[in-house]
């Protein structure tokens, strides 16, 4: 029998055990005795949710494809086992050999959040690793981080040995051979990092140092060491027909969040909104052939056993042979008892087509993000969708049988005033209004319901709005506040219903998205007065949060509510995303004037992805 | 038509609950490609269902799903399919062709064998030397055994001894090992847990732990104690 890490009388006493036993179907077992590196690969969050991430599962896939390397899962313990971990001082460990972590070589975690960022404490800390790099030695794992957040590592730069930026597909490979060499010689930690630093990628942040002027920017930022490079250059695929996918996904025994096959049918995006880090990080958007995900989707479903396929992509609409695969989907699977569930897409005669194919009309809702209220205001950000698309796909929704619609927007979206805050719930009292005029009383069920859903927009790097202030807690109040009191000025305001999010968390992630090296010792104390599982409202502590940032003279002002100068040297500046400072610069200009930028599709606006040589760049238009 | 499943749930499986268990199934009948029938509707789903669910901890030799095919798969394929799409604790030990009239398995079961132990052999049950002749006055000897039951609407007075088919202990190496037949299914379903903890108190013992005992099911049964006939031995081959 495989043996457990945890004892029984744990197991019986923690909420879902089956979360800490692995043998999932399709998970990889080796001899750890075979292999020459051992990899822990950890998502800091719950179990469900990490289970759920596509990333982990094809670096999972891939890294296991070595033969000389065995890589293994692991999840942030939940409080309750958490708690009882260290009362028997029962060490971190993987979940498919149930062996510490402590004695691998690497432990790898993305981050997908700024707020996972005590949870990589708790993962080193309850490893029994050093919490912060300095004090590592040469037995000790490297700790290696990757994700969107690793896009800006320098708050978490003194916990982690290396920042991998980028896509994992590319450098993990050179990495690894790397290791394996060292370690063959006998191995020295400091040489290891050093060579490390130059494949591309590879960012070891103690090998840099910054130098900070009186009112705490940034001085000078740059390499200690003349053969360390000024600029680490994120890592993209350049062709995702021929990158490494699974063929086989792992089957929690606890439902995950995603419980289903997810099809990655494209990465990155052509729209260019100004507010969104993965439209320019991810950039080119470069397509998978239709030929690739059809036999994809196939071999999934058959190895998995799922009854659903979802596609996942930032703008699935703009997939080019859209109709073709889903056309595949619904004849080839539907038939088999397999569901289609489709992301969100725009609001079309084809979407909705689709969609009432593949879903109960009268139960499911329609989704719109058109993520601010006004004209004006959507200009800014680059979104480019219209009153017209709007109230044109939801009068052929209410046409098609739908009778719930859902709106997603932000507040505190720069240039952003009171009028543009009522628009949101005009907005969605004009949609409702299509309603009535469209739906003749004798075939309504009831009231439409419009459900409007705002969140507090965070200022991220690498976009034309990284240099934006944020506001204040009470002020993000203040606006949610202005959008629900227009809304029950509205004439259907009985179909309307408003949610707004929290606006503590807000700020905090606001912090830590552009936050620097001398963040590092306020989050250590954060986690160190108990603060975990900062994305869970359960366990949340704001005041904990405060504490921690004045004994370490941490100014919130200095980090969200400032304008940032054009010119001034931002952390993460050191990475060459290939969006260029030139393109920022010049679309933050663009939505100070309220100008839009036409997507990729339409016209080359000169990012600077297009010297990367693949993607919608070079396609033929 | 319908064909009934046996299986194994043993070692670290125990600690996977039956909602997740009906989740796995239904993905491995999926990848095993058996022709299973779905429901009409708009939402389609397997149609597939489990005897008596078991409890988080316990493991076991014999339970049991049954599931409706649009077409005959022989037994040795069915077996084999099954059993590649399973993990480690898991087994598929029988697949037989149900008779039309058949009752499905969730609402036939009627009793349930369990071999129960100590995990802790230093339990104060292993320090009672005359542990069976107690347990025969205890059981045999008894005209009732009066306990009072924990429901969901509050407490109720109930009688275990005609829900009891066997209660058998043979101590090995010390240690008390029990063999129990109880009357299992949607009426009057008692749990392993349950009798232990009743023969605890009659030995006077302390404050009882539901998770101090290894407890085992060995098979379910159906029809009337006179005859009963495990589940498994119901339908053919093919």
């Amino acid at each position: 029998m495989k043996k457990l890490a945890l004892p029984d009388d744990i197991l019986m006493q923690i909420d879902k055990p089956a979360r800490y036993i692995g043998n999932e179907f399709n998970s990889v077992n080796k001899n750890p005795a075979d292999v020459d590196i051992r990899f822990a690969m950890c998502f800091p969050d719950v179990y469900e949710v990490g289970m759920s991430h596509l990333g982990i599962a094809i670096l999972y896939d891939m890294l296991n494809k070595r033969q000389d390397t065995y890589c293994e899962r692991v999840y942030s313990p939940w409080p309750d086992l958490h708690n009882l971990m260290k009362e028997r001082n029962i060490p971190l460990f993987a979940l498919e050999s149930q062996d510490a972590i402590k004695d691998f070589d690497f432990i790898g975690m993305t981050l997908q959040y700024e707020m996972c960022y005590t949870n990589i404490l708790q993962i080193l800390d309850l490893a029994g690793v050093a919490l912060e790099s300095k004090d590592r030695e040469n037995n000790d794992p490297i700790v290696v981080v990757g994700g969107p957040c690793a896009t800006n590592p320098e708050p978490i730069a003194d916990f982690i040995d290396i920042a991998y930026v980028g896509e994992g597909e590319t450098s993990y490979g050179p990495l690894l051979d790397l290791y394996k060499g060292h370690k063959a010689k006998g191995f020295d930690r400091a040489a290891f990092l050093r060579e490390a630093s130059h494949i591309p990628g590879i960012y070891v942040p103690s090998l840099y140092e910054v130098s900070y002027n009186e009112d705490g920017t940034i001085a000078s930022f740059g390499p200690i060491y003349d053969d360390v490079p000024k600029t680490v250059v994120r890592q993209v695929v350049t062709d995702m027909n021929a990158s490494s996918y699974p063929t086989k996904m792992l089957i929690p025994f606890v439902r995950a969040i995603q419980d289903r096959v997810v099809l990655e049918i494209q990465r990155g995006c052509i729209r260019g909104c100004r507010f969104c880090q993965a439209g320019m990080i991810y950039r080119p958007n470069r397509e998978k052939s239709v030929e690739v995900l059809k036999a994809q989707a196939k071999e999934l479903l058959a190895s998995t056993g799922h009854e659903e396929i979802s596609l996942s992509s930032l703008s699935s609409s703009d997939y080019h042979a859209l109709g073709e695969l889903m056309d595949f989907l619904i004849d080839d699977c539907l038939s088999e008892g397999v569901n289609v569930s489709l992301p969100s897409l725009r609001i079309d005669a084809f979407s909705l087509d689709v969609m009432s194919k593949v879903q109960d009309v009268r139960k499911s809702s329609i989704t719109f993000a058109p993520e601010a209220g006004s004209q004006r205001m959507r200009n800014v950000i680059n979104k480019g969708l219209t009153v017209e698309d709007i109230i044109g796909g939801a009068t052929l929704a209410f046409k098609g049988g739908w009778n719930k619609v859902k709106f997603y927007f932000m507040l505190g979206l720069p240039t952003e005033t009171d009028e543009d805050m009522k628009a949101i719930p005009r907005l969605a009292n004009d949609v409702a209004a299509a309603y009535y005029e469209t739906v003749p009383k004798e075939q309504r069920q009831g009231r439409c319901q419009i459900t409007i859903s705002t969140s507090f927009f965070v200022p991220k790097p690498f976009t034309p709005f990284q240099w934006a202030p944020m506001y204040e807690a009470g002020e993000y109040l203040r606006r949610a506040k202005v959008v629900n009191d227009e809304m029950k000025a509205q004439l259907n305001q009985k179909s309307l219903k408003y949610n707004w999010h929290h606006s503590d968390v807000t700020v905090l992630e606001g912090v830590f998205a552009r936050g620097d090296r001398k963040l590092c010792p306020a989050i250590l104390d954060a986690y160190k007065s108990g603060c975990f599982f900062d994305a869970w409202g359960e366990y949340f502590d704001f005041d904990k949060w405060l504490a921690a940032f004045e004994k370490n003279n941490i100014s919130i002002d200095f980090y969200a509510y400032r304008q940032r100068d054009l010119d001034e040297i931002l952390p993460w500046d050191f990475i060459d995303c290939h969006v260029t400072k030139e393109f920022l610069k010049r679309e933050w200009n663009n939505a100070m004037a309220g100008k839009v930028t036409p997507n990729c599709k339409m016209g080359c606006s000169g990012c600077g992805s297009k010297a990367l040589g693949s993607g919608v760049c070079h396609n033929a238009r | 038509m319908r064909v009934r499943v046996r299986f194994e749930k043993n070692g670290i499986m125990r600690y996977v609950g039956h909602l997740d268990l009906m989740r796995f199934f239904q993905k491995a009948v999926k990848r095993a490609n058996l022709p299973i029938r779905y429901s009409e509707g708009f939402n389609p789903h397997q149609i597939m269902s489990f005897a008596a669910p078991l409890g988080v901890g316990l493991t076991s030799a014999g339970e049991y799903m049954d599931i409706d095919l649009k077409e005959e798969v022989p037994t040795s394929v069915g077996l084999s399919a099954l059993n590649e799409n399973m993990v480690e604790g898991l087994a598929i030990t029988g697949f037989r062709y149900l008779p039309d009239d058949a009752e499905k398995c969730m609402s036939a079961v009627t009793a349930a064998s369990y071999i129960v132990t100590y995990k802790d052999n230093k339990d104060d049950a292993c320090y009672i030397e005359n542990i069976c002749d107690l347990k025969e006055k205890f059981f045999d000897e008894a005209a009732n055994i009066n306990i009072v039951k924990k429901t969901k609407k509050g407490e109720r007075e109930l009688d275990l001894k005609p829900l009891i088919y066997r209660f058998d202990i043979e101590v090995k190496d010390g240690v008390p090992v029990y063999d129990l037949l109880l009357s299992s299914g949607s009426t009057d379903n008692i749990k392993p847990e349950l009798v232990i903890k009743a023969f605890h108190q009659f030995l006077g013992l302390p404050e009882f732990d539901d998770l101090s005992l290894d407890i085992r099911r060995i098979d379910m049964f159906t029809g009337e104690p006179a005859n009963f006939v495990s589940l498994g031995a119901i339908g053919d081959e093919h």
